[in-house]
């Protein structure tokens, strides 16, 4: 309890403070726009806070991350259009609510689902996180090799329709991770020559080009050049009736519950959580065709799975280093460039850092029912009436901006161009980026742990199988990899 | 599935792995068998995405580029972008985008689009220049100027 009183004196300052609640409202208004989302958007705001404080820095994950997931309801409710891929199951009931004139009270419920989840999951944050990390306290070089395998290999095959593409892209963000001086040798490895390169591709400028150029240039391909008339975003009141948020409840529980396990995952995202969820609720309905017809109870299920998702993702970032997903990727990239390694470590070197950003995950939550309610919203939704192609260059200068200010280079600026090109057209042929970014991400320290680990056993592999914990991680991860290769060749045979 | 993208990914992907794992060879010892394993991992791996999509009995048309000609404008008017954005300066090049890049795009309403960089521009400036502080390529306007004085 000490660690989180002692935490909370930290974030209840001006800086925290102001910075969950301008991000959280960055964070409607990102998830409003179609076409942007939250990891764009904190990939665009990483760089910009090197020189903040960490508890800074996170507070604007924060505020970005759960603020979107529920700004991404607004044009799912208003316009059939998922503000964000986890809003796609609020489409299904949120639409015919609008359209039959219910847009209020649909855009309320969503606002209270996705508060409510949001808090339910920063408390499974608060209450696993510190006991995951506990049990990891006895982990060698050698678990820490299996664990970072066994995180990207789960993620690898998870992400995407192919998991042979999947591990190939998992592998390409190893061998990106290599590149520059072996702090263990002082070898330079892939520069070719370049002095710019001796420190290795920058894991930003990679991750900006990757993750926010593709939609930009998909923006410009839709190249909506009207945006939406006002009378698509008239709103009018609505309050809650008696007894309408009671026959919530049991929907926001089923649906907080599947959205902090699909969190915990590595590779299961929030639309994932979304889905489930909504098929929970529909599955416990007395009257199931009912939904997909304007339920409310299809709104809350969604949204508060799709919020549930997001601090729960951060378990296995935070206790053990490896992010579940991209948002919890990014999360890690702000801890080292504060110069923190995620990890098990972390709760014993930096308690007041890692309670903080868990703190302000659950006060960035709160604040989605004072700064998502239907003001907020009438006020967000009419940044739609936009012309969507003025998003092309403002983005785009954003990322330029981003990416300029971390080392002061324009060849920076030449690789994001580089990789956002090229993330546009792998993404075209199903190849998943998530994997190339947590090899970039965890390859390093997988070299580490193994040349540590062979040196520890004067150059024995069976150092890495022979350890009880590390065995049992190197057999998950080994099935991790091979059940869907398997699956895939049964099928094949199947359809032959 | 696609055969023909997804033949020429795992041959971009062969490509990768065997450069990899052959500029590994020159490196000594356990610094450079590790990127070597990897490089032939994803030899074998381009390899077999390659020999599944020749051996896949159907083609699945997947269309790479959905509007090729505004895609390719979009890259073409990003790209020159980059380029100015050091000899001009970053303003100035990014103001320049803000009109440009909507017209070229089709859009034709050029007051809207001026109204959107003359709010957008002293935003971007007040955030990075004025409060982060960020130190951003130098406008060649401003150094005209100091010259012409």
């Amino acid at each position: 309890m000490e660690f989180y009183t002692n935490a909370l004196s930290h974030v209840l300052t001006v800086g925290p403070l102001t910075a969950m609640i301008g991000a959280t409202l960055l964070g409607v208004f990102i998830g409003a726009l179609p076409g942007l989302n939250p990891v764009m958007a904190i990939a665009l705001l990483l760089p910009l806070t090197y020189s903040m404080d960490p508890l800074v820095a996170l507070a604007m994950v924060a505020g970005i991350y759960n603020g979107s997931m529920y700004g991404g309801a607004i044009p799912a409710i208003l316009l059939r259009i998922p503000g964000t891929p986890a809003s796609i199951a609020t489409t299904f009931d949120g639409f015919p609510m609008a359209d039959r004139g219910e847009a209020s009270k649909a855009l309320k419920i969503a606002c209270w689902s996705s508060a409510i989840g949001g808090i339910a999951s920063a408390i499974a944050l608060m209450t696993m996180g510190p006991m995951l990390a506990r049990t990891t306290l006895f982990f060698g070089p050698a678990e820490y090799f299996w664990i970072a395998i066994f995180g990207m290999a789960s993620v690898a095959v998870m992400v995407g329709s192919d998991p042979v593409k999947g591990i190939m892209a998992a592998v390409l963000g190893l061998l990106i991770g290599t590149m520059g001086i072996d702090n263990l040798s002082g070898q330079a490895r892939f520069t070719f020559g370049q002095t710019w390169l001796l420190g290795g591709l920058d894991l930003i400028v990679v991750l900006v080009g990757l993750y926010a150029l593709p939609p930009v240039l998909q923006l410009a391909e839709k190249c909506d050049l009207k945006g939406l008339s006002a009378a698509q975003l008239k709103l009018a009141g609505a309050p809650f009736e008696k007894g309408e948020i009671r026959g919530l409840i049991p929907t926001w529980l089923r649906a907080s519950g599947i959205g902090i396990g699909v969190g915990i995952l590595p590779g299961a995202g929030g639309n994932i959580a979304a889905f489930l969820s909504y098929n929970a609720a529909k599955n416990a309905s007395d009257d199931p065709s009912s939904f997909g017809k304007g339920n409310p109870q299809g709104v809350a299920a969604a949204e508060c799975g799709n919020n549930a998702d997001n601090a729960a993702s951060m378990i296995p970032a935070l206790a053990l280093g490896i992010p579940g997903n991209v948002v919890a990727a990014l999360v890690l990239s702000a801890l080292t460039i504060h110069g923190l390694q995620p990890g098990p470590q972390l709760f014993h070197q930096n308690p007041t850092l890692v309670g903080g950003f868990m703190m302000e995950m659950l006060i960035t939550s709160v604040l989605i029912f004072a700064l998502g309610g239907a003001l907020a919203t009438r006020v967000f939704a009419q940044f739609q009436r936009l012309p969507g192609v003025l998003l092309v260059p403002t983005i785009l200068i954003l990322m330029c901006v981003g990416v300029y200010v971390i080392n002061g280079r324009p060849v920076d600026l030449w690789v994001m161009l580089a990789t956002g090109f090229a993330g546009y057209l792998l993404e075209k042929v199903n190849f998943p980026l998530a994997p190339v970014i947590l090899g970039m991400i965890l390859g390093p320290m997988a070299e580490q742990s193994v040349r540590r680990a062979l040196l520890i056993s004067r150059g024995d592999p069976t150092e890495l199988v022979t350890r009880p914990i590390s065995a049992v991680l190197a057999i998950v991860t080994v099935l991790v990899i091979v059940w869907p290769l398997v699956k895939m060749i049964r099928r094949r045979r199947r359809v032959n | 599935m696609e055969k023909r993208q997804d033949i020429v990914l795992g041959l971009i992907f062969v490509s990768i792995g065997i450069f990899a794992a052959w500029m590994a060879t020159n490196y000594k010892g356990a610094s450079g068998i590790y990127p070597m394993v990897l490089g032939l991992v994803l030899t074998l791996l381009g390899a077999t995405v390659a020999i599944k999509a020749l051996r896949q009995p159907t083609n699945q048309p997947r269309t790479l580029i959905d509007v090729p000609a505004k895609l390719v404008t979009a890259a073409l008017v990003a790209t020159i972008y980059v380029a100015l954005v050091m000899p001009l300066g970053f303003y100035t090049a990014s103001f320049l985008l803000v009109l440009t890049m909507p017209l070229a795009l089709g859009f034709r309403r050029l007051a809207y689009a001026l109204v959107v960089a003359l709010v957008f521009m002293p935003v971007v400036f007040l955030v990075f220049s004025v409060l982060l502080e960020k130190p951003l390529p130098r406008e060649v306007i401003l150094s005209l100027i100091a010259v012409g004085r």
